[in-house]
């Protein structure tokens, strides 16, 4: 099928943006209508019922606050009582509830969604965005991720892209894919960095590049670090200023609070361009006595490298400890690439080269990289005949974090080792503990901490069917496999006889098959609000 | 696809379970980690489950991601070089058709190894590491006399130590060295 074409999606916390590569041409960022080549992830829920994404869905974060949702990529795939979880709630303003077994909504108006819905729908304006530029429609894409999301939030992802109606060739990670659009095609035998600061996550992937190959060495991040994180520093600092000034505490109103966000956000913008930034927010809020106060304030980039010197710092120790365990050193790496909104800034610029004592590459819009990656990995994949061709490229990646399994006292036992390549299997024997057993429950974890609690829970399987006999008598042969999307999954076998054991999931935040079908058509009624304004 | 492939695949398939991960990444055993790298790229471009992502037989891809996932396994192991050590053995010895695959015994067979080699550099027992410790600082300091009374004190609680004997030998030597030499103990 030669005319069959799938688009890449970067799916940011804060933008998004999607791609196409079509045989021998290099792959381009589809704009919309307006020229716009990346679209806030934010998607605002109107009154006749249709939904508004992107860059105009952004401007209602103030005037329609309490419907309209941004950063859900922090919140997908994560259980109700992670901390990340409790953070958004106190400064989200659209409503966070608790689902059915521990998984995370958002309720807007009268509608109660779950976070892969709310990514489908950024997904659908992305489809939606790259048929109208082809004028064709699209069924297929390849969606990225952070390469330190785990296996529920890229399960989560996964669900989305269902969800959007688009069939998901494959989850592959930011930085794979901001490397392969840097060596795609160029011949080359480099090892490098990629260092991706996006909004809400931080990524750093240590690659080799030997020709058509790239083998991920080794990858760290950190899921609570992003370009946010900067903007509520200077929050902060305008709040707490404001508040010595007026006595008024900004941030006990949800409206001002979002007022202020996006002031810490153009600021650090501001500074990073013109090295200095003048906030003014006119009429943020009202005194006691009824007069209307603005905001007024003014920035300089020493002010701002002091306030986030230790976020900055903090990517390097990820830096350390991806370079460690890919055995390198900085003086190795032949290149480093920067991906993502906040690496334009010169503190981040500056720091990285004192870091690695090089220029990071330059021609390389940190913003679209990624979606230009997965385009050219979505055609890679499409294509039978790429190998003939000279167009193939292969994709060595790994496993961001330890597989694990729960033992007696809340103790976990490694199974697969992080930055063990992908796809892998790994079989672990168990045998039962009581006469007559005839169901075995495994715990399964991803994580770096012997305990139970510091690591996060992928589910609870439940093993039945197996011969029913003496304690220890009856040894089951559990495999654990993570595909090539990082996608974990168990199946069981009795080691004697072979019989497959039957296998149910007891614990998951994930989506069930019926949720998923009914989102799926509740996603497609839908209407996307697109070509006009809020 | 190519047909002579498509025979490779289904002969490889067939024979993956007799195959020792040297023979899955095609090299002889001792190869270097260069040549062990090398062969991981060479095998990734021919079985990569991507080349074969839009293949209309789902057989075809079930069979090249069973192939490739071993093949990842592998290399694992044989990247690693505490782990090559350890393998290259098993599968020399007896016991080679059942050590194919490492599995969980022999991965915890290697950190038992490394585990064992860091306390005989440090000594079992909390004495004897103290112990052992005051000697080097007195073999630092050139008291030899004071680390050998030390080492001897350690060989009390851990008679078996190698490491401990071993030093002790040295520092004995030591001590021989600059006993003065013509001036024997003599007897009037």
């Amino acid at each position: 099928m030669s005319d069959d074409i799938a688009v890449g999606i970067d799916l940011g916390t804060s933008y998004s943006a999607v791609a196409i590569s079509r045989g021998d041409s290099p792959p381009e960022v589809l704009a919309n209508e307006w020229g716009e080549r990346t679209h806030a992830s934010v998607v605002s829920f109107l009154e006749d019922g249709t939904v508004l994404v992107g860059n105009n869905a952004k401007k209602n974060i103030i005037t329609n606050a309490e419907n309209t949702v941004y950063s859900a990529k922090r919140l997908i795939g994560r259980f109700y009582f992670s901390d990340e979880v409790k953070k958004a709630q106190s400064v989200m303003p659209y409503q966070i509830v608790e689902g059915p077994n521990n998984s995370v909504r958002v309720q807007v108006k009268n509608k109660v969604l779950a976070i892969p819905e709310v990514s489908a729908l950024v997904l659908k304006e992305m489809k939606a965005i790259a048929e109208t530029a082809l004028g064709r429609e699209v069924k297929k894409a390849v969606v990225t991720c952070p390469a330190y999301f785990n296996d529920n939030q890229r399960q989560a992802t996964k669900d989305a892209g269902r969800i959007a109606g688009l069939e998901v060739l494959r989850i592959i990670n930011e930085p794979t894919a901001a490397a392969l659009a840097y060596g795609f095609g160029k011949d080359i035998s480099q090892k490098i960095c990629v260092y991706d600061l996006g909004g809400g996550t931080f990524d750093v992937s240590i690659l080799e590049i030997g020709k058509d190959v790239f083998e991920v060495l080794s990858t760290a991040g950190d899921t609570y670090l992003g370009g946010d994180d900067f903007d509520d520093r200077i929050m902060t600092w305008l709040a707490d200023d404001f508040l010595q000034r007026h006595g008024l505490d900004l941030r006990q109103n949800k409206f001002c609070l979002q007022m202020l966000k996006e002031a810490g956000e153009q600021a650090k913008i501001q500074v990073g361009r013109e090295g200095t930034a003048q906030i003014h927010v006119p009429g943020i809020c009202q005194s006691p006595e009824g007069d209307v106060l603005d905001l007024a304030q003014k920035l300089n980039a020493d002010q701002f490298n002091r306030m986030v010197m230790d976020l900055v710092q903090r990517t390097f120790k990820v830096c350390d400890e991806a370079l460690q365990s890919a055995r390198l050193t900085a003086g190795d790496i032949d290149a480093v690439i920067l991906v993502g909104g906040p690496t334009r800034l010169p503190i981040i610029r500056n720091s990285v080269k004192h870091y690695f004592q090089q220029d990071p590459m330059t021609g390389i819009d940190p913003d679209e990289v990624v979606a230009m990656g997965a385009a050219i990995q979505a055609n890679a994949l499409l294509n039978v005949r790429a190998a003939e061709r000279g167009q193939a490229s292969y994709l060595l990646d790994v496993t961001p974090l330890s597989l694990r399994v729960g033992t007696v006292g809340g103790f976990t036992e490694k199974i697969i080792e992080k930055n063990t390549p992908i796809p892998i299997e790994k079989s672990k024997t168990f045998t039962t503990s009581r006469d007559g057993q005839d169901r075995v429950r495994i715990r399964v974890y991803q994580g770096e901490s012997n305990r139970a609690e510091g690591c996060e829970l992928l589910g609870e399987f439940e093993f039945t069917g197996f011969r029913i006999g003496y304690r220890g008598e009856v040894q089951i042969q559990v495999t654990f496999e993570i595909d090539s999307n990082g996608i974990v999954n168990v199946s069981a076998a009795d080691l004697e006889t072979g019989q497959k054991t039957s296998t149910t999931i007891n614990l998951s935040s994930g989506l069930s098959e019926q949720d998923i079908r009914k989102a799926i058509d509740q996603n497609a009624e839908t209407a996307l609000a697109r070509g006009r304004a809020a | 696809m190519d047909p002579q492939f498509l025979a490779e695949v289904q002969a490889l398939a067939g024979a993956l379970d007799q195959l020792d991960y040297f023979g899955v990444l095609k090299i002889p055993q001792g190869a270097s980690p260069a040549e062990i790298k090398a062969a991981y790229y060479r095998e990734s471009r021919a079985y990569h489950p991507d080349r074969f992502a839009a293949a209309p037989d789902p057989a075809l891809r079930e069979t090249v991601g069973r192939i490739y996932r071993r093949i990842n396994e592998a290399y694992t192991v044989l990247r690693d070089d505490r782990k090559r050590t350890r393998y290259q053995q098993d599968v020399s010895g007896p016991d080679r058709m059942s050590k194919l695959r490492f599995t969980e015994a022999e991965e915890a067979a290697v950190k038992e190894e490394q585990k064992r080699k860091m306390e005989e550099q440090l000594g079992q027992t909390p004495n004897g590491r103290k112990l052992y410790a005051t000697a080097l600082a007195e073999i630092q300091a050139g008291r030899w006399e004071a680390a050998e009374r030390a080492l001897k004190s350690a060989l009390m609680y851990e008679s078996a130590n190698q490491k401990f004997k071993d030093q002790l030998a040295a520092v004995q030597k030591e001590i021989e060295k600059t006993r003065p030499k013509g001036d024997q103990f003599r007897i009037k």
